[in-house]
């Protein structure tokens, strides 16, 4: 409350020192659809003074009082509008800028170089759904996670993961949100493609780095992505037809220019395939029934303008991963998935303050269900979140933009409930823990522009956490700044202490739907870490951007698991976790290249990962305390992206990527045990040395794609053929070492003759070889 | 443009590398140091015996021409191996021994007979003729008797499925390890090993998939374990288990052997009640 009241006398001090002068105020929006644009540009053109849209499309420019001042409306992409204003009071303009150029052939960049130039915000990556769909994808499914594992210091997971690891993080160690509410496993078919249907996006946005203070929650990233808003002018639709699944999209205005809904889904039919060829067998006595397996998501959005300062949106997610199997006697299902719901609601006080509360429900579960006659079997986990948060934008002048907030999430978690036994009530089985707990955030930002040379982003974030009586806080500074050289370079450094107080159990490299989450507790720390980070920015010519980072990250109550931890159904999860620490540091390299007929960039990280000294709660030292390198310490990761206009029609593109190879745990070590009667042959029992000791061998594969156009009476189309992986490399997936066995005669020279091991193979077994797709496209 | 696209599909289609996903490549592991490794179950009723072995790093050569040569050198002689009860030290001779029944080895093995004195103390003292030491103490647990092994058949079918009922001490904490054999002990057809922490009901059941026929005898062996045992097993089929499955932990063997040079393996006892049923 303290604070509320300090922040508002800042707002008050601020509104009366800027009354000499007139503030222009409002939305910049696409003329064709009314979709706000984030990131876009008004200028005065004589002063050179300028603004960016926010988050919401908001902007807020104040100028000196006077007649005929030239300002000018700009987006990357888009046809710039210039206006002539006699700034006497002021004033409100929404501005619609049209598509000034064939956005889905040139413009690969969300944000203009001049803004990333300027931005003392560092350590951050965008993403347009645009990008993402001039690129090669994997079975043609457009993936923006994927995307976006092509820019530097975000790496993959494992072939053909949507699994995210930025800066050294853990998979656990980054906040999805999806239109603000929080996504808890954003992926399908064990991480092979992501929640995220590309249709649906307007907008993606990384940190790695320097986050803002409005973030919290997560060591290593924030992946922002905010759904498109529904075309406020025309009813239209889009959609496609890809090898495993299709979708569709409809928008349209509920009231022209003053709502809109946009709804979209996708369906993989992968299972009307299989299930056909079981029905065609059904009379086969030899044949195997293939279990079912779909996904599906579908998205909603509706926005509503409900004066001229106020305008709420709603916005929900569902998805789900069903897999099934069905005969007489045994019954399985396994299903998983995400459910988010949105409102929120923009204010605009004024001139200068605008505000964003938002209200969030967000759910994630999986349940595994297995009826056998007689006897049925129920394991299950769950965390279910509501949120609530205001956020406060207050344009103080040219050089001061403020921001605070403040935010709540109650959590509440079923972790591993198992419910088994036999349907007469005989034999019964149970386990499983339930938590709840509240994250609590606020926050205080100002964004200080000290000359035309020198920016400086502070802000401070208090985080707390209550979980049963225990609580926990944690004060975590944020500052970001910006020195201009010239007109072409610019100079960046930050720091950022972040604090995480929910954690992924996963002891897995693969996204498992399995992975569930566990809050903090007297015994469970928060995570924490503190980030440091410089680099610089030089556009080399107006189309070429060179970028270069370095960052250090320390990390503490680092959560890893003992050896053969039991994660699944356990009364006392706890004892299973270890406590450590570690650091990461590193180096990125981005070279962009925004517009002309050849347009990509090229991304390079070199990372070093280090976690060790874990110890678990009875106090055993793992590895004697030895620090390792975790599974995802990718040393070198290479990019290369480049997409090429042949024709006004075809469009060709290519990423080519390189990475070190992952971090496998080999044994280096076997001994036979011979068992309990029966055990034949004896097998060779692993024994495994340190945790973390073989690189695979590396990885690199080459994508293509190209993009025919089409222009139909009743809208656009297009045709896209991929190949992934074009040249066929068996990247890595697991390497293992196989034995091989041969029958002998037993010592005694009677009795049955039985197997010993006569060698070992290492045997690496790969994924995806080339994989040619086929997608049409459609708009109307 | 037509010819283009049905072109380019074939020449995809074509791309597709049809060679196997699996293969075998040349990788190099950081070098081992051999532990001793012991395996010793005291099964009351039968000779103290154990099985005192090396292990070698994991690509070791294999004398291809004489497989079974390769796992007699693993074997290792000249050991003093004593295991102490009540006061009484019983010596194992270092001879090479296999039981017909069970097909299992030892190479340490005594005249005399484990009693049996549940819940009471054995130690197990090991002393290699180089000099590595390797030590442990175990107890045999007393056994749980199975209630009951219930056969039931499938509607409308000729196969079998067997359920077996055993009631658990809701005292203390309890590990065990049912084993199932078809007809003989050569081979093991299902093997389930562990604990009570998530009982809510005294009686506890396993059970099989309809897979059994009239005339099949099943033996049902119910070993009540201690939890180094339950550790050791459960590491051991975990390590075993991770070599090969992506989505495993690997882990370090969890053993109750102590010693020198970091020894390996299980000392325990064997306690357990057996039950044979004939499907009708």
């Amino acid at each position: 409350m303290r604070f509320s009241l300090l922040a508002l006398f800042l707002v008050l001090l601020y509104a009366a020192s800027a009354q000499t002068q007139v503030t222009i105020s409002g939305t910049i929006s696409e003329a064709e659809s009314g979709e706000t644009l984030i990131g876009a540009t008004v200028r005065a053109l004589e002063s050179g003074e300028g603004a960016l849209t926010n988050t919401y499309g908001f902007y807020s420019l104040t100028l000196p009082a006077g007649s005929g001042v030239p300002l000018e409306f700009s987006y990357v992409g888009f046809q710039p509008v210039q206006i002539t204003l006699n700034l006497k009071n002021d004033t409100v303009i929404d501005i619609e800028l049209a598509s000034g150029l064939d956005l889905q052939e040139v413009v690969v960049q969300a944000n203009s170089f001049r803004e990333q130039l300027s931005d003392p915000q560092m350590s951050v990556e965008s993403l347009s759904p645009r990008q993402a769909k001039l690129l090669p994808a994997l079975l043609g499914e457009v993936d923006i996670i994927k995307t976006l594992q092509l820019k530097p210091g975000i790496s993959s997971g494992s072939e053909g993961s949507s699994g995210l690891f930025v800066r050294g993080g853990g998979p656990d160690q980054n906040l999805i949100l999806l239109d603000e509410a929080i996504v808890y496993n954003a992926n399908h078919l064990f991480g092979f493609f992501s929640t995220f249907n590309s249709d649906a996006i307007k907008d993606v946005k990384v940190y790695k780095g320097g986050f803002p203070a409005q973030y919290g929650g997560r060591l290593s990233s924030v992946i922002d992505v905010k759904l498109r808003e529904g075309n406020r002018k025309d009813f239209s639709g889009s959609g496609g037809i890809g090898l495993i699944s299709s979708r569709l999209t409809l928008e349209g205005p509920l009231k022209k220019d003053k709502s809109s809904f946009m709804v979209s889904g996708r369906r993989t039919y992968v299972d009307l395939i299989t299930s056909g060829i079981n029905r065609a067998n059904a009379d086969n006595p030899d044949f195997d029934p293939i279990p079912d397996y779909y996904f599906y998501d579908l998205n909603a959005k509706v926005n509503v303008d409900l004066g001229e300062n106020d305008r709420i949106f709603l916005s929900g997610y569902f998805g789900r991963d069903v897999f099934a199997f069905d005969n007489e006697t045994f019954n399985f299902n396994f299903d998983w998935g995400n459910a988010t719901g949105t409102a929120r609601w923009n204010h605009t006080f004024n001139s200068k303050l605008f505000s964003n509360t938002t209200l969030t429900l967000s759910d994630y579960q999986y349940n595994i269900s297995n009826q056998l006659t007689g006897f049925s079997f129920n394991l299950g986990s769950s965390i279910t979140d509501a949120s609530l948060k205001t956020d406060f934008y207050y344009a103080a002048d040219n050089t001061h933009t403020l921001r605070f907030g403040i935010s709540s999430i109650y959590h509440s978690f079923e972790v591993g409930r198992l419910k088994a036994g036999s349907t007469d009530g005989q034999v019964q089985f149970s386990a499983g823990q339930d938590f709840d707990g509240t994250e609590l955030g606020i926050y205080f930002s100002d964004d200080i522009d000290f000359s035309d040379r020198f920016r400086v982003q502070t802000g401070f974030r208090l985080s707390g956490f209550t979980n049963d009586g225990d609580v926990s806080f944690g004060l975590e500074p944020r500052l970001a700044g910006r020195y201009t050289m010239n007109q072409r370079i610019s100079l960046k450094a930050s720091y950022a202490r972040m604090f995480q107080y929910i954690h992924l159990v996963s002891n897995s490299n693969i996204a498992l739907p399995t992975d569930i989450w566990y809050p903090s507790t007297a015994n469970v720390k928060p995570q924490r870490s503190d980030q440091v980070a410089a680099g610089w920015a030089w556009q080399i010519n107006p189309n070429l951007l060179f970028t270069n980072e370095f960052y250090y990250k320390w990390l503490e109550n680092q959560i890893d698991f003992k050896d053969f931890a039991e994660l699944f159904a356990n009364d006392n999860l706890e004892e299973e976790f270890a406590f450590g620490n570690g650091n990461a540091y590193g180096m990125e390299v981005g070279l962009e290249k925004t517009e002309g007929r050849l347009t990509g960039w090229l991304g390079y990280t070199l990372a070093f990962i280090r976690r060790g000294n874990f110890r678990s709660l009875d106090g055993t030292l793992i590895d004697n305390g030895a620090f390792f390198p975790p599974r995802y310490d990718r040393r070198h990761d290479l990019s290369v992206v480049g997409i090429y206009q042949i024709t006004k029609r075809i469009s060709a593109s290519a990423a080519f990527v390189f990475g070190s190879g992952d971090i496998s745990w080999l044994p280096t070590g076997r001994f036979f045990l011979q068992d309990s009667p029966g055990r034949f042959p004896f097998p060779a029992v692993p024994d495994y040395p340190s945790r973390n000791n073989f690189r695979l061998p590396p990885y690199h594969r080459l994508d293509l794609s190209i993009v025919f156009r089409f222009d139909p009476s009743w809208g656009e189309s297009d045709l896209t053929v991929s190949i992934y992986n074009i040249y066929n490399r068996r990247n890595p997936y697991f390497v293992y070492l196989e034995p091989t066995v041969e029958e002998v005669q037993p010592l005694t020279g009677e009795g049955p003759s039985f197997e010993v091991l006569t060698g070992i193979s290492p045997k690496q077994v790969s994924l995806f070889p080339a994989i040619p797709s086929l997608t049409y496209n459609f708009k109307f | 443009m037509l010819r283009t696209f049905l072109f380019l599909p074939i020449l995809l289609l074509l791309l597709v590398g049809c060679g196997s996903l699996e293969k075998e490549i040349d990788i190099e592991l950081d070098t081992y140091e051999s532990r001793l490794v012991v395996e010793a179950y005291l099964e009351p009723g039968k000779p103290y015996n154990l099985l005192l072995s090396r292990s070698t790093g994991f690509f070791s050569p294999i004398d291809l021409e004489n497989p079974l040569e390769s796992v007699v050198q693993q074997l290792e002689s000249g050991a003093e191996v004593r295991i102490v009860h009540r006061g009484d030290t019983i010596d194992l001779q270092n001879q090479l021994r296999f039981d017909d029944e069970s097909r299992q080895f030892a190479n340490y093995v005594s005249s005399e007979f484990v009693p049996l004195h549940f819940e009471e103390p054995f130690q197990l003292l090991i002393t290699t003729t180089n000099g590595e030491s390797a030590n442990a103490s175990t107890i045999l647990q007393t056994p749980f008797p199975i209630d009951s092994v219930v056969i039931q058949k499938q509607p409308e079918d000729t196969l079998y499925r067997v359920l077996t009922y055993y009631t658990d001490n809701p005292d203390r904490e309890n590990f065990v390890r049912r084993i199932l054999h078809v007809n003989n002990l050569d081979s093991i057809d299902q093997d389930f090993i562990t604990d009570d922490r998530f009982v809510e009901s005294p009686v506890i059941a396993f059970g099989t998939g309809y897979s059994y026929s009239s005339g099949d005898t099943l033996i049902n062996t119910l070993y009540h374990i201690d939890q180094a045992y339950y550790d050791f097993l459960q590491s051991a089929f975990g390590a075993l288990s991770a070599n090969g499955n992506p989505f495993a932990q690997p882990g370090q063997i969890q053993s109750n052997i102590s010693g020198s040079h970091q020894p390996i393996g299980i000392f325990t006892g064997l306690s357990y009640d057996r039950v044979y049923s004939v499907i009708p």
